[in-house]
Parts: structure tokens; sequence; C-alpha cells
């Protein structure tokens, strides 16, 4: 289960690829939604950690135009509620990611992604 | 019954392939009856993740089964811990960590690489699973990951290695009492017994399989001579911050460090000025 909260996250760590390394494209997902509990004061203490273009892009990507485009001043129920869902509700279950700057693909099964490297790309 | 003597180890060839073959491809196969016996949080380890301030995400490098991913228990959803471990059988397990039903979010991958933004958590741990690098420079290249995956600024780190110095209640001794004071770890392997019955349906075989797990077992001292060299390395003092500072100053202090029960373990917390 990738959710956005771990892809926000995670960035290509393949042998020099440091720069525009982030984040990466989602491609040929299966989604799953699941509840989970809605907890606020989480959602303002990650806040600030949150890339939020990269966030607002890729939620996009996987069909939830929910989030504004800058990020609001006034942090109402709304949106925290709109900003679990994105993070902590959809569940990328099958497909892999793909780095912008050298095209290496890390693939998901059964929910898990792989960021493992063959030896030779490790930097 | 005595304690048993373990046997030492030499690791030869290929590090990296030496770890696949002697930890990974191990903990694959003994997954699930691993997971059945480690359950319970150590005490340090607990009190660590109730310490944590609301809206945290950390990394739990080497998670195994993920037993540490669901606390604190009394405060859910307060704090995000991501699991990583190179064994899927053992992430399979971790997603399902903790009896709530709440998925975790896990990942497959090498606590010697950091595929993440640059100290982008709050916390870091590491339990029990340095102690399975075989080598000194991988140990070291491990500390050094924890330290850049958190936060420059506050980014807490704990980690557990086992002991040498084994409590009188461990079925395990390590060496023969040749030298009481070791300042050097010992290379040994720890054997994992899987009964038939905990084996594949399918598995013919009658006598139960022994799993010889590759352990550096620390000596007193040897973890924090690491995160010393480790910080070094990375242009960080091993120091309290001080009151009156000069700018740009980037600095670990040791918060607390110990022995509980055959671990050692060693609390950092990052600084800047």
């Amino acid at each position: 289960m990738v959710r956005l909260i771990t892809h926000n996250l995670l960035a290509c760590h393949a042998k020099d690829c440091n720069t525009n390394n982030f984040p990466l494209a989602f491609k040929d997902v299966q989604l799953e939604i699941r509840e989970a509990e809605f907890n606020p004061e989480f959602l303002r203490g990650f806040l600030p950690k949150l890339e939020w273009t990269a966030l607002v892009d890729t939620a996009k990507q996987l069909g939830d135009t929910s989030l504004p485009v800058e990020q609001p001043e006034m942090l109402d129920d709304e949106f925290l509620k709109n900003l679990h869902h994105v993070l902590l509700e959809i569940h990328v279950e099958e497909g892999s990611m793909t780095c912008p700057n050298c095209g290496h693909v890390y693939p998901i099964l059964n929910g898990i992604p792989n960021m493992l490297l063959a030896e030779h790309e490790i930097g | 019954m005595a304690p048993r003597t373990l046997q030492s180890a030499t690791v030869e060839g290929d590090p990296g392939v030496y770890e696949d073959q002697n930890v990974h491809m191990i903990y694959e196969e003994i997954a699930s009856h691993f997971s059945s016996t480690r359950y319970k949080p150590w005490p340090i380890i607990a009190d660590f993740l109730a310490s944590l301030t609301t809206g945290w995400v950390g990394l739990d490098s080497g998670t195994g089964n993920g037993k540490y991913l669901p606390l604190p228990a009394d405060r859910p959803g307060e704090v995000w811990t991501i699991g990583l471990d190179r064994s899927k059988n053992l992430l399979d397990i971790a997603r399902r960590a903790g009896s709530t039903g709440i998925v975790r979010e896990v990942v497959v991958g090498n606590v010697l690489d950091n595929p993440w933004r640059p100290g982008i958590f709050d916390y870091a741990i590491s339990i029990a699973t340095i102690h399975h690098l075989a080598t000194h420079e991988r140990r070291c290249s491990a500390v050094k990951r924890l330290l850049e995956s958190v936060s420059p600024n506050q980014g807490r780190v704990l980690i557990y290695v086992w002991a040498i110095e084994q409590d009188e209640l461990s079925k395990r001794k390590v060496v023969e009492d040749q030298d009481p004071t070791p300042t050097i770890g010992k290379d040994v392997v720890v054997p994992w017994v899987l009964s038939t019955q905990q084996t594949a349906v399918t598995e013919k075989c009658a006598t139960p399989r022994v799993y010889n797990r590759y352990y550096h077992m620390f000596a007193k001292g040897e973890l924090v001579g690491l995160v010393n060299e480790a910080a070094r390395e990375l242009g960080l003092q091993v120091e309290p911050k001080a009151e009156s500072t000069t700018k740009n100053i980037r600095g670990v202090e040791v918060v607390q460090d110990g022995w509980e029960r055959s671990n050692y373990y060693v609390e950092l917390k990052l600084w800047q000025t």
C-alpha cells in the first residue's frame, strides 16, 4: 500500500540521480479505497513537511481533484477531510513508480513498493 | 539448561552476497514462525515512541514483522511510522501489524540505501537490524543513512543491536570466557530451528531445519563508537547543542545509551545552529 503519505516522502536513489528525482510518477495503477480514522491533529503537524504541488498533481493523476492548488491559510474541516482522504485512504495496490529524471522504474506488488536497486545502480 | 555457546562466523567474499545468503534468504524462509515469536515491544523503544510529537512521521529501518509500527498504541494515528525491510514475507505480516485491522505503510528496501527525500523524517528507529550487516564499514554506512534520513534540526534516532553481554535468562552465550571485556564485537551465527510443523505442508523432511543467521554481536562501547565515526564522516559534531553558538554548525547529541536485556542501545538527537 503505497499511500500518498509515503509517496510524498519517496525519491529516486539510483546512482548519480540527485536532481529532479521527485516525485516518482505512478503508472498502470490499481487503486483501493479504505476508510481510515480521521485525525486532524496529525494532519496539521504533518502539513509543513509535504511537498504540496507534488501531492496535488499526484492526487489529480489518481483521479482526485479535491485539493486546492495553493495550500490554504485556513485549515477548515472540509479541507482537512479532503487531505486525510488523499493521504491516507487511497491505496495504490499494483502498478509502478517511474523516476522523472533517470526513468528508473520501481514496481508495486501486493500494495508494497520495491525500492531495491541492482548492485550496479547503487550510488 | 546451560546457555549454548554460539558458533563464530567468518565473513567471506562479497559482504552483500554474504548477507543475502546468511540473513535475507533466511528471514524470507522463517518469516511466519519468526514473527510469531516477536510481539513484545522493549520498554525503552515503547517509551521513545510514546514521547513523539503529534504530526511526526518516522522510519523503522529493518522493521521485520512491524511490531513497532502500531505504537504508541494509546494515540493511534497521531504519528506514522513507515516500515522498511529487505524481506517481502516479513512485510506482508508487517502491513497488518497490530490487532486493529489498520493497514501500515511498508516499503521493500535496503538499510544501506536512502530512497527518501533527504532529512524528511522526524525520527528513525533501527531495532535489531544493524547487527546483521557483515562489515564495520557497512554498519557505519547504515548509521549514516539513519542520520541523513531525519531532520537536521530536531531529528531523533534510536538504535538497538545485540550485545556480546547476554543476560542471564538468555539461552545464548556468545563466546567462551577467554576475554571478559572485549572491545570489538564478535561475528557469530545464531541458529533458528524451524520444526516440520512450521514448514510448508509439502515439505517431506522429518527432521527440523536449522537456519544459521549471521550476527555481529556488539561489544561494550562499540555502538557509540560507530555513531561517533558515522557522525564525523557526515561533518556532525558529537555533543549537546551549545547555548552561544556560531552559525551553520550541525551536530548530534547522544541523549542516552546503555544495555537492556542483551542489547545495546543509543538514542540521538540532531541539531543545527
